[in-house]
């Protein structure tokens, strides 16, 4: 294995995150209860989902300024890896808010960003497929790519604190700033994300391997 | 550039035909005066299709010769200035049409109408900037006809969720200073996506 200190990393963090999380105590809130565990395996997409379009944004701006194909590769199979991640945090978030909010889905701030996040970046791929001729697709997409991920940034970043949310430690809800701070909670809740961000480059990486040997 | 949009000018006729069409339909299927916020919703969703429909010709040539010669014509940078400010002109004049059909079918219910009339300005501008740009990547894959829908409708969402709260506080009568903060990130984000189209079309234009 190349590199193998980070994935093996990524491995022992996801794993220690995916068993302690079930086995740590955790402070008990009223509604959301035993599910505040959900923080470790839902929050932690989101962040992972993010880090991967960050790094696919970074990799376009790579494309656009040095031309090489290469970077183009390594910026479609990042955003693959953030759409596969997407998807986990949508499942997640939703099996969580049955229980908690009593509906999988509802008009909040955050499930429409993550809705409008999946319809970008589904079209990202579609153009992708309408053109034929490599260096003009990767020419184009790079420029779809970020104007999508700046979108996404104001999507999800800026219009949720603007209206109030259903989710915890937003608008009336019982707040994340009372457990946010429980050392308990981020002792899991960050080598989450680390973990499936190192996870996350892994496969992309692998992805990008792919596609290359197939050229 | 002027000559290639005016020799268009038909767009605009069918357009108006396009809103009146609209806004009948929707007035021979409700009946009656709808709530503000359906007012609202169904003025935006008017507005959006005939926005989406409109600039989706603004890259259309007569001919691929044509394209090339005015490739070498006009530099990119002044392609994009001059398709931003026409577009911009396009939306401006439809959004407006859409709410004068709109009082005359349904009535006026606006309170605050300087904030409206901003709001609506603001949310026309920052559409034609997304559709520009969206149609500008659309017309270089040439072929498949709904892509420069499929790239531009998500994201259109941020501007139209923005410009459709902005309407409905101007509606129900909410003072300036109280949605200052929200005109001001919604005339940031429109400066924003015009920079973002300037900045990325030159990468578009060559071949």
């Amino acid at each position: 294995m190349k590199n193998a200190a980070y994935k093996i990393l990524g491995l022992l963090l996801v794993l220690y995150s995916l068993v302690y999380g079930m086995l740590t105590e955790v402070p008990v809130l009223p509604i959301i209860e035993e599910s505040i565990r959900n923080l470790f395996y839902h929050v932690s997409m989101w962040f992972a989902m993010v880090a991967m379009m960050a790094a696919s944004f970074w990799n376009a701006i790579r494309f656009l300024s040095k031309g090489n194909l290469s970077m183009d590769q390594r910026s479609v199979s990042q955003a693959e890896m953030g759409m596969v991640f997407s998807f986990l945090g949508l499942f997640t978030g939703m099996v969580w808010a049955n229980f908690t909010w009593g509906t999988w889905w509802t008009n909040d701030p955050k499930l429409n960003g993550t809705a409008i996040t999946i319809l970008i970046y589904l079209a990202y791929f579609v153009l992708r497929n309408s053109v034929d001729d490599e260096r003009k697709k990767a020419r184009i997409s790079a420029v779809y790519n970020i104007f999508a991920f700046i979108m996404m940034i104001v999507f999800i970043g800026i219009l949720p604190r603007m209206t109030d949310s259903l989710h915890p430690g937003n608008g009336g809800n019982p707040g994340f700033n009372s457990y946010d701070l429980d050392n308990r909670l981020r002792m899991v809740f960050y080598p989450a994300v680390i973990g499936w961000i190192l996870i996350g480059t892994w496969i992309a990486s692998l992805r990008f391997r792919i596609r290359k040997i197939q050229d | 550039m002027y000559h290639q949009e005016v020799r268009n000018s038909n767009v605009l006729i069918s357009l108006g035909l396009y809103l009146l069409g609209v806004a009948y339909l929707i007035y021979l299927l409700s009946g009656s005066t709808p709530a503000d916020s359906t007012w609202n919703t169904l003025l935006w969703v008017t507005v959006f299709f005939g926005t989406v429909q409109l600039a989706s010709r603004s890259f259309e040539f007569e001919s691929k010769n044509f394209f090339y010669y005015f490739q070498t014509l006009v530099s990119p940078q002044t392609t994009i200035v001059a398709k931003l400010l026409f577009n911009a002109i396009y939306m401006l004049l439809l959004s407006g049409a859409t709410w004068v059909i709109f009082s005359l079918f349904f009535g006026n219910p606006v309170y605050n109408t300087g904030l409206f009339a901003v709001g609506l300005g603001l949310g026309a501008l920052g559409m034609s900037a997304v559709l520009t740009t969206t149609n500008g990547i659309a017309a270089r894959t040439q072929g498949n006809p709904t892509l420069s829908a499929i790239l531009a409708i998500p994201l259109l969402f941020p501007v139209l969720k923005m410009t459709s709260t902005l309407n409905l506080q101007a509606i129900v009568g909410v003072s300036w200073e109280d949605s200052a903060a929200l005109l001001g990130s919604l005339a940031a984000l429109n400066v924003g996506i015009g920079l973002l189209a300037y900045l990325l079309f030159p990468y578009l234009w060559q071949d």
